[in-house]
């Protein structure tokens, strides 16, 4: 666990919220490994590639240029490559509808960009954690959704 | 005669290490010193075993002692929420202590130190996985499943899901249920 | 009502048929009558002749008997004279009577004797001529015969005066039942008169009432046509008669002009009204002609018309079969011309369009608006999280107290944006009714605001709901919107309670539901334990951005029950306010049985 790192990947093309993510995971406990992308295609093309360590947790902003996040979840999807990653939407805000969509189209956790830096950090902190007992306690992740 | 050693211990432990894993048939990673990478999931027994062995070694697996103890504790609480064959009138707390011998206070410190979390959320969110287990598969009502799990009220259940998950069990139901939908429709 | 006429027709023909049987039942009789009238007096006539001819027949006898009287005295000739011509005056007499007593067998057996008598009585007018010319008077033969011979006359006298009364009897006798007849049968004959008279006056008003009747029925069906043609002309219709058998077609004046053309300027054909129709249209006109003539019945059928002076007019038909009377097949039809609605259609399809697109645009900007608004602010307030967090302590009390009015400002506008995003998102109309379990949607409610409902320790009660045909997002929305409303505007002496109560009722019988659209509709209630609120607010209370109080006392963005009001009309139903400063507050929720 803490002698291992958690790997986290965030795709948002905003560039204050790659700041604020980075910035809370620094100030997190959890030792983590973060790497930003700026959109869904430098995303896939990175997680396509060989040899890549895929992520436990990947992070997807929804409206980004070139590729959205969720072309990105449907690309991901289909591939049983990426079956065991975690993937949380992080978007600015939407309808419970859109949020239910999300789901049913395999996101496992929703999360709304918070207001403030502090909940953004126990936000975060709460996914890493909850995303690691499914990992570590062996939870059929077919039934992991959180709404943060 | 006098003979001067140059020890590489980092080595010797190493060598150590990895034929013990072997012999244990264990997949490994040595990251470095003092910390060996497991690439497989290894039951508390196996560990035991292992950790009997390098005693005499004199090397002691220093997380393990409290991983093991940690595992054990999610064991009895997994058992405890899906077989819930615990008696209903003892509090978990208390089965804890008396299961594993130890104070209920040094597991909860202990839990907590390893996994981030404590005892009483590891406990909800069994319970909640539970409750989603039969949701889907059993098609339990939310009441049945209170009453199953010993909740106080549906009100009380239905709130500690929304809490945990975010999501009211209804859609929850609704979620996986489209899920599967969607999947029959592309196969 | 010519119908009618028609109906009763049968009882002036049976009128007409009685009258014409008693006319000549009084034909008839009144010929019999004067028959017998004529007859009776032939009797009576026949009867004085009789009796005049025997009177004469007497009178002769007695010429003779003078005669031969004065003959015997004088023995002159010229005393024969009288007795010869009186025997052949008895001769004539006799002749005629057994004329006039042919058919009488009395008379001619009387006639017979009176006869037998006679011929004895001349026997001894004879004899005693024999005795004169020998002039043996003192002969005691001669005295004889002449007592013998006055005896005779005595009979015959007798006789003729018996006949004379016999026929006097039969002369009384017919005399009797001529004069009974002649009094029965004018009388008879007036009553017959009567009666036919009656049977006339009664046809003729029959016929006078019906004539009227025909008459006013001519006048109605004159009216009649004249607002037929009229409303064809306001209503820009013609009318036309199609006799299937024959092939004819009678067109209305107004058809004509509906084709621009005046009345009855050209022959009413089938190829003539082809001309009229539009190039385009014309293929589909005749195989709805065709489909017409086949099942003889034309639902409406749409085609477009060329005017000769190059205008295109819109038509609608519609035609329908009618037997006439002689069970001829005829179709009646109707072709109105609708350029001016299809005109108005189309302006009206154009500005919903627009319409369409302006609420689009303005939701859309709404959406884009509230929604983008979010990501400048969430960032300025994360800023100012981090802000706080290091630079705080560097900060001097006013900049401490600049950076937390900061903070509320952002806060507010947080709320606002929020609200403001989700009204216009309860605005999108692309969502899906589905039956839905109203309780647990009110759960969810619950659930979402689980912490202030702990906080405020409020007690949320509610009957059971059955399932809704709803949008169950927009209805949780709604509770949870009236929850938090409650929860907002609670009472400070006591713990906030609300009660939520149902029932399925009658449009008709709720006075508040104005305009229902359908016949029942689920009825929930929330009532609250809060500050309340004067009534004549009630209505404001649902009004976009309308506040009841100032923001300072509470957080309100005055969107919260407008989001409700629009959920309730996004499902056809209607919500009401009611309240009671410092009581509390209700709201009625209907929602239509769908």
């Amino acid at each position: 666990m803490h002698e291992d790192y958690i790997n986290i990947i965030l795709a948002d093309d905003d560039e204050d919220d790659r700041l604020f993510f980075s910035d809370a995971f620094d100030e997190l406990k959890i030792t983590t490994r973060v790497k930003t992308f700026n959109d869904g295609v430098y995303l896939m093309d990175y997680l396509n590639s060989e040899g890549t360590v895929l992520p436990n947790v990947l992070f997807l902003d929804l409206n980004m240029p070139r590729k959205s996040g969720l072309e990105c979840l449907q690309e991901m999807k289909k591939n049983d490559k990426f079956k065991d990653i975690a993937i949380a939407i992080y978007s600015t805000s939407a309808s419970e509808e859109d949020i239910e969509k999300t789901f049913v189209m395999g996101a496992n956790i929703y999360i709304k960009k918070p207001n403030d830096f502090k909940t953004l950090k126990k936000v975060l902190e709460e996914v890493v954690t909850i995303n690691w007992q499914y990992y570590t306690n062996g939870l059929n992740k077919d039934n992991f959704l959180l709404r943060l | 005669m006098k003979l001067h050693l140059k020890f590489d211990f980092n080595a010797i432990c190493r060598k150590v290490l990895n034929e013990k894993l072997l012999e244990h048939n264990i997949k490994h990673k040595i990251v470095g010193f003092g910390e060996v990478k497991l690439l497989e999931k290894v039951s508390a027994d196996r560990l035991e075993r292992f950790s009997n062995d390098l005693t005499a070694y004199s090397i002691e697996i220093v997380e393990n002692q409290k991983s093991i103890l940690v595992q054990k504790i999610k064991d009895t609480i997994t058992d405890m929420v899906f077989n819930n064959d615990t008696p209903t009138n003892l509090k978990a707390s208390a089965y804890l202590s008396d299961t594993l011998g130890h104070s209920y206070g040094y597991l909860s410190n202990l839990f907590s130190e390893v996994t981030y979390t404590s005892i009483e959320n590891f406990i909800i969110l069994q319970k909640i996985e539970y409750t989603k287990q039969l949701i889907i598969n059993e098609n339990l009502n939310l009441t049945e499943i209170a009453f199953k799990l010993n909740y106080s009220s549906v009100a009380h259940l239905s709130t500690q899901f929304k809490n945990t998950t975010g999501i009211t069990p209804s859609a929850f139901q609704r979620i996986i249920t489209k899920r599967r939908e969607l999947k029959s429709q592309t196969n | 009502m010519p119908t009618r006429i028609l109906n009763k027709s049968w009882l002036i023909k049976s009128i007409f048929f009685i009258s014409a049987f008693v006319i000549l039942v009084i034909g008839g009789t009144t010929y019999k009558k004067i028959e017998d009238l004529s007859q009776s007096s032939a009797l009576l006539t026949k009867t004085y002749k009789t009796n005049v001819e025997l009177e004469k027949i007497f009178s002769h006898l007695k010429d003779a008997e003078t005669g031969q009287q004065g003959f015997i005295i004088t023995n002159d000739p010229i005393y024969l004279e009288p007795y010869h011509t009186g025997r052949e005056n008895i001769n004539y007499s006799f002749a005629e009577l057994k004329v006039l007593g042919s058919d009488n067998t009395t008379l001619q057996n009387n006639l017979k004797e009176l006869n037998i008598l006679i011929d004895k009585r001349m026997e001894y007018f004879e004899k005693a001529f024999r005795f004169s010319s020998v002039g043996n008077y003192e002969d005691q033969n001669f005295n004889e015969n002449f007592s013998n011979g006055k005896k005779l006359m005595d009979t015959i006298r007798v006789k003729i005066k018996g006949m004379i009364d016999s026929e006097n009897q039969l002369l009384n006798k017919r005399q009797q039942t001529y004069d009974s007849d002649l009094k029965l049968t004018p009388m008879f004959l007036y009553m017959v008169l009567l009666l036919s008279l009656v049977l006339m006056f009664l046809t003729y008003s029959k016929i006078i009432s019906d004539l009227k009747k025909i008459k006013s029925a001519n006048e109605q069906l004159e009216i009649f046509k004249e607002s037929t043609e009229q409303s064809e002309i306001i209503g820009k219709q013609g009318n036309w008669i199609w006799d299937i058998e024959e092939s004819t077609f009678i067109y209305s004046d107004n058809l004509y002009r509906l084709l621009g053309e005046e009345p009855q300027s050209f022959k009413p054909t089938l190829d003539n009204f082809l001309n009229f129709v539009h190039p385009e249209d014309l293929e589909k006109f005749r195989k709805d002609i065709d489909r017409m003539m086949t099942y003889a019945d034309l639902s409406f059928i749409h085609y477009r018309i060329v005017q000769k002076n190059g205008a295109t007019k819109h038509f609608k038909a519609c035609a329908k079969l009618h037997k006439n009377v002689d069970g001829k097949k005829q179709l009646l039809g109707i072709t109105t011309d609708i350029t001016d609605e299809i005109e108005h259609f189309k302006t009206l399809e154009e500005r919903n369009l627009e319409l369409e697109r302006n609420n689009k645009e303005l939701s859309a900007f709404n959406y884009v608006a509230s929604h983008d608004l979010q990501e400048p602010l969430r960032k300025i307030q994360t800023f100012l999280s981090r802000f706080e967090d290091k630079e705080a302590s560097k900060l001097s009390d006013s900049g401490v107290l600049y950076v937390d009015r900061i903070k509320n400002a952002a806060t507010r506008m947080r709320m606002l944006i929020d609200d403001l995003l989700q009204f216009s998102r309860t605005n999108k109309a692309d969502k899906a009714f589905e039956v839905a379990d109203i309780n647990t949607l009110l759960e969810n409610a619950k659930l979402d605001l689980a912490e202030s409902i702990t906080d405020e320790n409020a007690i949320i009660a509610s009957n059971h709901i059955p399932s809704i045909k709803v949008i169950p997002f927009q209805i949780q929305q709604l509770f949870s919107n009236l929850i938090t409303n409650s929860l907002k505007y609670k009472s400070n002496d006591r713990t906030p309670e609300i009660r939520i109560t149902y029932s399925k009722v009658i449009a008709s019988e709720e006075p508040r539901i104005l305009r229902p659209k359908k016949p029942y509709y689920h009825k929930i209630k929330f009532s609250d334990n809060g500050i309340g609120f004067d009534n004549k607010y009630a209505e404001n209370i649902f009004v976009l951005f309308n506040r009841l109080h100032n923001k300072h006392e509470y957080s309100g963005t005055g969107i919260g029950l407008s989001i409700c009001k629009k959920i309730v009309e996004n499902h056809q139903g209607f919500i009401f306010a009611n309240g009671k400063p410092n009581i509390g507050a209700t709201f009625t929720i209907y929602l239509p049985f769908l």
